[in-house]
């Protein structure tokens, strides 16, 4: 499941250069900031670097008030000073902030703006390269990270920028199903993060991120070394116990998975925890809790307007995953692929589509998904079972096996599906659990 | 090269690039243009929109030659002033549009009081460093550029200018290197900052004698930035040095459409002339002397390129000398000084062009028609030696430069001045 992981990369620009360690420091931080900008209401630098400050809390909480408080912090500084090089700063933070909030064509032109305005620093390629990606143009997204060199700089910059340029490659490479590859890529981005001393955060992340794509390949006992290396590293990181918590799951381990997913959720109520929590009852047989967790995941991404322009593929899923609102499951999924057109925007409408019955239409859209080669146990599973019932038993059984190849424990409850299905397939008696999804509404 | 100079000093950077799917058929400035507007929709209230209006504008100018524009910024930094009277954005843009205007001493002055007011600004000591080189106070530009480089290794508009500065300095693959590292800076959005800096390095090439390099760089610069001007000019440069004056001509026409400043119509009579179309050719030298005349006084001038028409087509050397002077009275860059040593040359003042020689030479450029004019003043003053070693510099620089030709004859006639007066010693 890397739906995630692009969302995450954009806030590591430029983070491990310009914000100290985290450890509950970034409020102290946005306090002395605030109190700068107070006593020196021209003072442009100050503004952007509480912009950052507001960034790097939103990216700590996951409370998507901060990114709006960042927008306004980096808006002064740049009406204080934006016709010059040193205003790529908060122009970058400024695609940071509107990465955060989905809106991937401005994004886009901030990073351009900050490029144009010629810092020398070439970090906004990776915001540029990000938005490209999550708008599902892969190869300007490549050319963009393409261009994160340094031609100048201190060796602390340049491992910096090599940083940005590995991680969001491996992204890449994940995306065109290159696992081993990415998994490379990401162990060096983890070993630059440590070596270069980045703070604490950074590199829980980069552990965390290359604990998803091991999970991703299937390889749980990597995956849980890298979440447990970013725990150690950062106790009570959210993303990692959440990561730990799908590694447990996939053991089977539900009730670790529950009090992992929970405390997760307590440090940063995201959607996707929910849901996977309440998953997690479901295969425990606790519908009652699960049903609690399906409605927080509901008022979670109803919470603010922010909210549900960023949740809005999340939603998709979690509708079509548990075949409720069908109807609002496609609408949000259309609506997000008008700003977005990476592989998992297409796989959110397919399998929204796939479940209110529109198999034909869910197997072309499933075909972007599928298009630039990704090894997503989730992917091939949509595909199945579209496949499945328009009746192309040949294809079902290809995607299903391939799901399950890759990770037989992919996710709690559609693993099993896929097994089913695929021996309804072998057989063809019995009620078809394709089916039965199909028409769950 | 003194057109390097000129645009240069319009370098006002690229602002408000717009996503690729905002881009299609708006020029880098239109775009801007277009994004300002809805700011200023959005936030009425706010000075920063009209600012970026204004800066738009500039670009605009840039991309197209034509100085309307600038008033247009003026008027956008109207707006933005009475909004939030005094802004530093809004007095950049002011001494921006000050150096389009190529009022260089006003932008001088104008830029080192904003320096004053904020220090860390990077651009305000580029536009100190425009304005000084404008001007030929070379130190300073340099002190301004290192200012800039300091302050933001590697950032582009430092490098753009240091650059220029190494051009002036002589160093010219110096000079490339900066302008690749910039280039290579560039996100291809900013299409016309692209064509603009592979112009500039066309023109570096040109100066030496490498027409195929300009010529490749010419048309990746056409590329990024059809029908751009600046390159158009550029490559009738290359045409007239291979002697195809007919493309060149060409060339030059399709300029002129889209742009026809004083300085390309003298150009543009020039090539007519090499062309042999005699009679368009008068016409077009009668119609630039007659405006350039009318805006002698005015800062945007084409005084230096009246200078040599009088020198040259107009034989008018007295006049050419009084109009030098007029403009060396305002500026001591290498390039109006030239044009001034040469009107003295042409009026007899031998001793007094050599001093204005050594002046321009002791800043280490290296350009042909310097070269070529630093050895005919040798000859005259019968330094034969010196006659002979500077009109070499400025073959063996540029075989194909517009001067080639004359330096061939006149190093002819040195050498055989140097064998004579050996023999008679």
């Amino acid at each position: 499941m890397i739906r995630k992981i692009l969302m995450l990369l954009f806030a590591l620009v430029l983070a491990p250069t310009t914000l100290p360690a985290q450890d509950g420091t970034t409020d102290v931080l946005i306090k002395s900031l605030a109190i700068k900008v107070k006593m020196y209401p021209g003072d442009y630098k100050s503004y952007a670097g509480l912009g950052a400050a507001y960034l790097q809390k939103g990216r700590e909480t996951g409370d998507s008030a901060d990114y709006e408080l960042a927008k306004k912090a980096l808006s002064k500084s740049l009406d204080l000073m934006s016709n010059d090089p040193a205003a790529a700063f908060a122009m970058t933070q400024m695609a940071v902030a509107c990465m955060a909030e989905h809106q991937f064509e401005e994004a886009y032109t901030w990073a351009q703006k900050a490029l144009a305005v010629g810092s020398g620093d070439p970090s906004p390629w990776a915001i540029a390269g990000d938005a490209l990606a999550d708008m599902g143009d892969y190869q300007n997204a490549a050319e963009a990270y393409s261009r994160l060199k340094l031609v100048y700089g201190s060796e602390d910059e340049r491992q910096s920028i090599s940083y940005q340029h590995d991680s969001r490659l491996s992204y890449l490479r994940l995306i065109a199903g290159d696992s081993q590859g990415a998994i490379q890529l990401m162990q060096g981005a983890v070993k630059t993060a440590t070596e270069t001393h980045m703070p604490k955060e950074n590199i829980a992340w980069s552990n965390y991120q290359l604990g998803e794509e091991y999970f991703q390949a299937g390889d749980t006992t990597h995956a849980e070394e890298a979440y447990l290396a970013a725990l150690q590293l950062y106790p009570g990181y959210y993303r990692a116990l959440a990561g730990l918590a799908k590694v447990r799951s996939a053991q089977g381990s539900y009730h670790e998975a529950a009090a992992l997913y929970d405390r997760a959720i307590a440090a940063v109520p995201y959607p996707e925890y929910a849901a996977a929590l309440g998953d997690v009852y479901r295969a425990l047989g606790e519908s009652g809790k699960a049903q609690k967790e399906f409605e927080l995941v509901e008022f979670i991404s109803h919470l603010s307007e922010i909210n549900q322009q960023i949740h809005n593929r999340d939603l998709a899923w979690f509708y079509a995953d548990h075949g409720m609102k069908l109807e609002q499951a496609v609408l949000l999924a259309r609506r997000e692929l008008e700003v977005r057109h990476d592989v998992y925007t297409w796989d959110a409408l397919a399998w929204a589509l796939f479940r209110q019955g529109e198999s034909k239409e869910a197997a072309a859209v499933m075909s972007h998904a599928l298009s630039q080669g990704t090894r997503d146990a989730q992917l091939f599973f949509h595909a199945g079972m579209i496949y499945a019932d328009l009746g192309d038993t040949a294809r079902a059984q290809e995607f299903l096996h391939e799901a399950l190849a890759i990770n037989p424990h992919f996710h709690p409850i559609h693993a099993e599906t896929a097994r089913q299905t695929l021996a309804w397939l072998a057989t063809k008696t019995g009620s078809s659990p394709v089916q039965e999804a199909a028409n769950a509404k | 090269m003194k057109k390097i100079l000129f645009t240069a000093s319009a370098l006002l950077l690229a602002l408000f690039a717009h996503g690729q799917s905002l881009s299609r058929g708006l020029t880098p400035a239109e775009q801007q243009i277009a994004w300002s507007r809805s700011a200023i929709q959005a936030h009425p209230d706010k000075a920063q929109p009209y600012n970026d209006l204004a800066v738009a504008y500039i670009r605009r100018a840039r991309e197209t030659g034509d100085s309307d524009y600038l008033n247009q910024a003026e008027a956008a930094l109207k707006e933005s002033a009475k909004r939030v009277p005094g802004n530093f954005e809004g007095e950049k843009a002011h001494a921006m549009i000050l150096l389009a205007r190529d009022q260089f001493a006003k932008a001088l002055q104008f830029s080192r009081m904003l320096n004053q007011k904020t220090p860390d600004d990077t651009l305000t000591y580029g536009f100190i460093a425009d304005a000084a080189t404008a001007l030929g106070d070379y130190a300073e530009a340099e002190r301004a550029t290192q200012w800039m480089l300091d302050l933001r290794e590697g950032n582009v508009p430092g490098l753009l200018r240091a650059a220029r500065l190494r051009v002036i300095y002589g160093d010219t693959s110096g000079a490339l290197d900066f302008y690749s590292q910039a280039y290579q800076q560039i996100p291809p959005t900013q299409t016309e900052d692209q064509a603009w800096t592979l112009t500039q390095m066309a023109e570096i090439q040109l100066s030496t004698g490498h027409l195929d390099e300009a010529e490749s760089l010419l048309q990746s610069a056409l590329q990024k930035f059809p029908g751009y001007y600046l390159t158009l000019g550029s490559y009738a440069g290359v045409e007239t040095a291979r002697h195809h004056y007919k493309r060149a001509l060409d060339l030059l026409r399709q300029r002129d459409d889209s742009s026809i400043s004083l300085s390309s119509r003298y150009v543009l009579a020039s090539a007519l002339e090499c062309a042999g179309e005699s009679a368009e050719a008068a016409s077009t030298y009668k119609d630039f002397e007659l405006k350039a005349l009318k805006v002698t006084n005015e800062a945007a001038n084409a005084n230096r390129e009246l200078v040599l028409y009088y020198l040259g087509r107009g034989n008018k050397p007295a006049e050419a000398l009084h109009v030098a002077e007029h403009e060396v009275g305002k500026r001591h860059d290498v390039f109006t000084l030239d044009a001034y040593a040469w009107a003295l040359c042409a009026n007899g003042r031998y001793g007094e062009a050599k001093k204005q020689v050594d002046t321009i030479l002791s800043v280490g450029i290296r350009d042909a028609a310097i070269f070529y004019h630093a050895g005919a003043i040798a000859e005259r003053l019968n330094d034969h030696a010196d006659a002979v070693r500077y009109l070499n510099q400025s073959l063996e620089l540029n075989p194909e430069s517009e001067v080639a030709v004359a330096a061939h004859d006149a190093l002819a006639k040195a050498i055989a001045a140097s064998a004579i007066a050996t023999n008679n010693r």
